[in-house]
This record gives C-alpha cells, structure tokens and sequence, in this order.
C-alpha cells in the first residue's frame, strides 16, 4: 500500500454538494492509484481525526469559503501536514476577487474594469449615493455584479441597466462585504487550467471554452446537465491562443499558486483575452473544466490526482 | 467524540432515475445538524405530544394487545377495521361529510394518503397543481412520480382562484390529473382558503374536469372564527385526507382518504402493493383511545396551547421585526409563512440564524422550482410562548443586519421606498 491520504471535502460551505461530490471522485481516484484513503468532512471532529489518523497528506477537494480562502491551508501547515494546491498567500489572495484584479491590473494582466464596493461603504459611508458614477468607472453597461469572495458564481447577476444596479448588489453583499462591479465583455468565456509538472514547472492544459445557453454562466448553468456546452479546445485563433495560454501561466505564477489552479477568462470582440479570477481548488468532478482539459491532453483523472497529490508528498518535512 | 470521516454511497448510480427527483434540501440537512443546546426551533411542524394523556393512551396500548390481541397483532383488512371507519364517519359528519364506512381506507398518516394517490394517477410529465408555496411532505410524494408540478400563488385568502382560472385555461380540460390542495391553516403559508373560493374552485375543477384533493390535517386546530366547510362537504367527488396526528398522535400513522369509489379502489390496490394492511395495533389502540377518553377536551386544550403560542409569535413579529417584512396571521394551524425583501436569501440567512441559536425552514424547500428564496416557515406549534419570544427576537436582528444595507440604498434614492417588503 501506499500513503495514507486524507481528503478533505464537504464542509459549511454553500458549496458543500460540490466538494462532496469532487472528494467522491477523488478518493475513487486515489483508491485506483493504490494510496490508503480518507474520506474526511470538515465538522468540529476534523482537527482530532486527523491527528488520530496522521495523513501523509492532504488532498483539499473542499470548494468556497474555509476551503479555498486560506484557511484550512493555514491550519494544516500549523498541524505540519502537506497538502495539495496552492498555499495560504495564494489561495487568500485569489480567493478575494477584488484584491486579485488589482494584482493582475498591477501586473500588466488585461481584466475588465471594476470597482469593489463594501457593505461599510454603504452603511456607514453612503455609498449608494454615488451609484451614479458606476458606469463612467467601468466603461457603461451592462456589468456583472458579484460577491467579492464567492466561488461557483453564487450572488452572481449581469445587469443591463441602472435601475437594476442597486438589487444586484444587495444580492452580491448577502454572500459577503464586498460586491465587484465589472464591465461586461462579451464574446467566448475560458476556463484554463495549470498543472505544475513534476519538475515544479507549471504546464498549461488546452482551454476550455464554455458557452452557456442562457448567456450566463452561473450557478444553475454551472451545475445542470444540458445547460452548457463545452468546446475543448477552446475554439481560438492561433494567436489568441497563444496569448490565453501565456495569461493563465502568468497569474499562476503572480498570485504564487503551486499544484494546481484554474484561470477563468474572457475574449473580448478586441481578440484580448480578459483574466476575470483565478480559482485555487478547482471542481474535480467528471464533469469538472479540469478534468476536462486534461483528457484533452491525453491525462486521465487519475494521472492528475496522482500529479497532484505527489506534489503534496514532495513537500513533507 | 465523533470522528470526521465520510461515509460514501456506493451505490450511487444505480439507483431509479425518479430518486433523483426527490431530493432533500442541502442547506436544510446542512443545518439541521447544527445544533446548540439553546437552539429554538421554529423548523419542525410537530404537535405537542407532551399534552396527550399518557395513562389513557398507555390503557388503550395495552388493552389493545390484553383484549383484543387476536385482532391488535394480526394481519388486518387493507381499507382498516370498520370500527375505526365507523369512528371516522363520525368525525367528518362534525364537519358537515356524511360517509359510511365503505367510503374510507385508513392510511399510514395522510402522507400515505398523498403517496398513494400519485402513484394511482401520475405518469411522468403529467401536470399537478398545487397552491404555492405547498407542502413539502406533497412535493416529495409527488415528485417520485416525475410529474410537472404547477404552483398557484396564494394571498390572505387562500389559493387564487383567478390564478387557477388561467392556469386550468393555458392547460385545458383535463389538463392536470389533480389539483392539489390544504384549504384550512395551510402548510407552509398558514392562510385558510375562503368560502367563496372554495365554491370557484369547486366549479373551475368540475368545469376542467379535474380531480381535487382536499389535505386537511389542520383543521380542527382553529383558534378563531368561524368552521369554515371543506370542499368535500361541498362537492362528493373531492378526495379528501384526514390525520389523526394532531387529534391524537403522529406516533400511531394513522390517518383516512375519503374519494368516489372507483377511485378508492384503485387507492386500495396500490395500498396493498406498499403494505398489505396498516398497523392493526395502532388501529385497535385509536378505537379504544377515542371510546375511553375525553379526547375533545384534550383537543380544546391542546389547540388553546397552540393559540397562545401564535400569540405569542405574532405580538413578537410585530414587536421585533423590521417593517420591510410581511408575514401572514394564521388563524389556527401550526404556521407563519414570512415574506423577506427579495434580494435577501432565506437559505444564506439561515447559516447566520443557526449561529445566533435559532432555526427555520428557508421558503424554497415549499416550492419545486427554487422559488421562496426570500421566505421562511415559522413553526410556533412546538415551542413554549417564551422560547418563541426569544427565537423571533434572535432572528430579526439577523434580519435588521441584512437591512441596515438595503437602508442605505433607501436613504441615498438608490432604491424606491415605495418596494418596501414587496417581493
């Protein structure tokens, strides 16, 4: 037998069903692999189970808030136990979408313009008087409203007009403090992921273009059979290609990512390819975008599990 | 010390493609399992069994096994033993149904009752109408069947028979196999369907030629106002589902359909397939239960504790809760149906209300299609008239904190103050 692998998923997480499902089918994939499996929830018990069962390692296939924000990365470091993808720097800094587009803007990395407006902003500093200027700030309508720090595109609406601008972002804020409002950019959205190889190198997988049939991407789309249809590879002009391919290294390596991370992107009617975020725990289901692009590159479920997972295991004390 | 492991179903995938369809509610099982000790539950829709008299029900027990243990723990008929139905006559003639025994089949609880009925009538794609929001317990039993379950919304007066009117339009004559309904104290909204309507729903369902199914288990629970009759005292061929989980005790799953012949023999046949027969020991235990005790002043007194109960929940909403939020005034039944601002998510609120130790059932769990985002049940049935005090007030400043932000919308113009609580 192998190492003993904990894998860590579901959790309070309004994405629990999720991660329930990506651990199921990771610890499938991990049990093929001949590896000794865990299949741990992430309640009150996890802190005591895991110390009782002293993992080689950490497989987190948890997804949204304490899975992908930093902290469960912190706890394990502070109970010595690798784990895999990004560590806590990269995950708080992509898990924060707002925080995230200012590195990339920083960087040079084309992201459509926002602005990011907290719930105090509101509150305590009247900030919904000046929702007036919101179109000046991103380039006109329509714009996307979103939670600042929320995965699987919960609270996340488009809006065509100003009038339907101050319900979006309450919508946004009852996932959060902070609402982004960014510029709309219409044309084919990406989602391309990056392995590390076993050299640390990271190593880009063919993008996934997705092309939701009621226009947006969210949260029912992104889980019902049917509702989406899935190009791999994107279908991209040679250039552009090359550009999506050398963005999403780009921001694996700027926000410090490791393992594994998934760069969602838009190409835009100028052919630029727009960074929105980036995602830290990406959905390993079957049908997960990751997953996806790696059959396209000849890898199976189980070669990234195992690619993944190493990476963990290289890291022990 | 529980341990944090995950148990997988390995058999996932290979159950029937209809299982797919009755799915519990994530966020619910999520934070049902949460629990504090000082949780106040507004969650569970359970009558106060504590009020039931033990020493009575403990005699009716034993003299069911003592006396009549031949009958008590044998195989009984599937349409149950004529004594109960000749109990259960006698009940629906208080409300204004005259039976005979031949016109009812006992059934596990009225849930039975509802299963039953779907799997009579329901192919899949079929059409249901139902008020909306409705009963979770239906939705389940239905949605095994895989039919399309239409809501009518409903207002202070029940059902909207307008509503209905186009709805039966749109679809046409026999365009549902059945509209579905709780006319008294309905389950989640708390509201009892008006004597009026009752008659236009009664001629819309003969004019479309649909069957009605009449739920009823509330409504003996009237704290004020008039009985109000129920359809099938109006109209014979409503079927009609009666329980004696809030006369008695849920504990017993005992409860009646009442329908036109044909159709309860076709109930009968399905029955036999789920059980053969219900529980003649409970049977013969409610024969003896209703002979030997003063159960309707266990009743009064019962339902005089569920009044003071939504006294109390309702003199703490108005106290408590902000103005943006509606909610309805039941007269009698176990529930207050609330109406939050639309952009707020009853399912979200709910994480926050579990860590301020008090739980509720997000509205959508009552729709089958997501809607009720913004709504939540309240159960004052089974709480005592100070923990219901202290829940309402935990919750609304879960509730204040989520409108402090829609305030400041208000006050800088951003958004009309006129959509106030309009969702």
């Amino acid at each position: 037998m192998r190492e003993k692998i904990a894998v860590l998923m579901g959790g309070r997480s309004l994405e629990r069903e999720i991660s329930l499902a990506s651990g199921k089918r990771v610890c499938e994939a991990l049990t093929e692999l001949g590896y000794r499996v865990l299949a741990l929830d992430v309640t009150p018990e996890l802190v005591q189970t895991l110390r009782d069962e002293r993992p080689d390692a950490c497989y987190i296939a948890l997804h949204g808030k304490y899975g992908e924000d930093g902290t469960i990365q912190e706890l394990l470091e502070f109970l010595g136990i690798p784990y895999t993808g990004p560590g806590v720097t990269a995950s708080a800094l992509a898990w924060d979408k707002s925080v995230a587009k200012r590195l990339f803007a920083g960087a040079g990395i084309p992201t459509p313009p926002w602005i990011t407006l907290t719930a105090d902003a509101f509150k305590e500093m009247g900030a919904a008087t000046a929702l007036d200027l919101v179109p000046e700030s991103v380039g006109g309508f329509p714009v996307v409203v979103k939670p600042s720090k929320q995965g699987s595109a919960l609270g996340l609406a488009r809006v065509e007009a100003p009038e339907a601008l101050p319900e979006a972002l309450l919508a946004a804020l009852s996932y959060g403090e902070a609402a982004l409002v960014e510029k709309w950019i219409d044309g084919p959205e990406l989602a391309v992921s990056v392995l590390d190889g076993p050299d640390g190198e990271p190593m880009v997988l063919p993008p996934v273009e997705i092309v939701a049939k009621s226009g947006l991407f969210d949260f029912s789309a992104m889980y019902t059979a049917g509702e989406t249809d899935y190009y791999v590879p994107a279908r991209l002009a040679a250039e552009v290609s090359e550009e999506v391919v050398r963005l999403a290294r780009a921001v694996h390596e700027l926000l410090g990512c490791r393992d594994v991370s998934r760069v969602d992107m838009v190409v835009g009617g100028d052919g630029i390819p727009y960074v929105l975020e980036s995602n830290t725990s990406p959905g390993m289901t079957d049908i997960s975008l990751l997953p996806m692009a790696a059959r396209a590159a000849d890898m199976t479920f189980q070669d990234v599990v195992e690619r993944i997972v190493q990476a963990a295991l290289a890291r022990r004390a | 010390m529980g341990t944090a492991r995950v148990v997988f179903d390995r058999w996932d995938g290979r159950y029937a493609h209809r299982m797919a369809q009755v799915r519990s509610s994530a966020v619910r099982d999520l934070f049902a399992a949460a629990s504090r000790p000082d949780m106040i539950s507004f969650a569970g829709g359970m009558p106060e069994v504590s009020r039931v008299p033990a020493e009575a029900a403990a005699t009716a027990a034993y003299e069911a096994v003592m006396h009549e243990g031949s009958c008590a723990l044998q195989y009984g008929s599937s349409e149950g033993r004529p004594a109960l139905r000749a109990e259960i006559v006698d009940l629906m003639a208080e409300i204004g149904v005259r039976l005979s025994a031949d016109d009812i089949v006992v059934t596990a609880g009225a849930q039975q009752g509802l299963d039953l009925l779907a799997k009579t009538f329901l192919d899949p794609g079929d059409v249901v109408i139902t008020e909306g929001p409705t009963y979770v317990g239906a939705l389940q039993a239905f949605s095994a069947y895989e039919p399309d379950i239409v809501c009518v919304p409903m207002d202070d007066g029940g059902m909207r028979v307008d509503e209905l009117e186009a709805e039966l339009e749109r679809l046409g004559p026999r365009g549902a196999k059945f509209i579905y309904t709780i006319p008294n104290f309905q389950n989640p909204a708390g509201v009892t369907l008006r004597p009026d309507r009752r008659r236009r729903l009664l001629e819309l369902a003969r004019e479309y030629d649909i069957p009605v199914i009449e739920d009823d288990p509330y409504g003996r629970l009237r704290f004020e106002g008039g009985h109000v009759k129920p359809l099938r005292a109006l109209d014979d061929e409503v079927i009609y589902l009666g329980t004696f989980s809030k006369i008695f005790a849920p504990g017993l799953r005992l409860g009646w359909m009442t329908a036109p012949a044909p159709i309860l023999a076709k109930v009968l046949l399905a029955k036999q397939a789920a059980d053969l027969c219900g529980s003649a020991f409970a049977q013969v235990t409610a024969e003896r239960y209703f002979a030997g005790t003063r159960w309707r002043r266990v009743l009064q007194g019962l339902t005089r504790t569920y009044a003071e109960r939504r006294n109390a929940m309702l003199c703490a909403l108005e106290e408590h809760f902000p103005p943006e939020v509606r909610w309805t005034r039941p007269e009698g039944g176990f529930f207050v149906w609330v109406e939050l601002p639309s952009f707020i998510d009853a399912g979200a609120l709910l994480a926050e209300a579990v860590e301020h130790g008090v739980t509720f059932v997000p509205g959508s769990a009552f729709y089958p299609d997501g809607r009720g985002r913004n709504c939540m049940r309240l159960a004052f049935c089974y709480a005592e008239p100070e923990a219901i005090t202290e829940g309402i007030t935990r919750l609304a400043e879960v509730i204040e904190d989520r409108l402090e932000l829609y305030r400041a919308f208000i006050a800088a113009g951003a958004l009309p103050a006129a959509a106030e609580g309009v969702a």
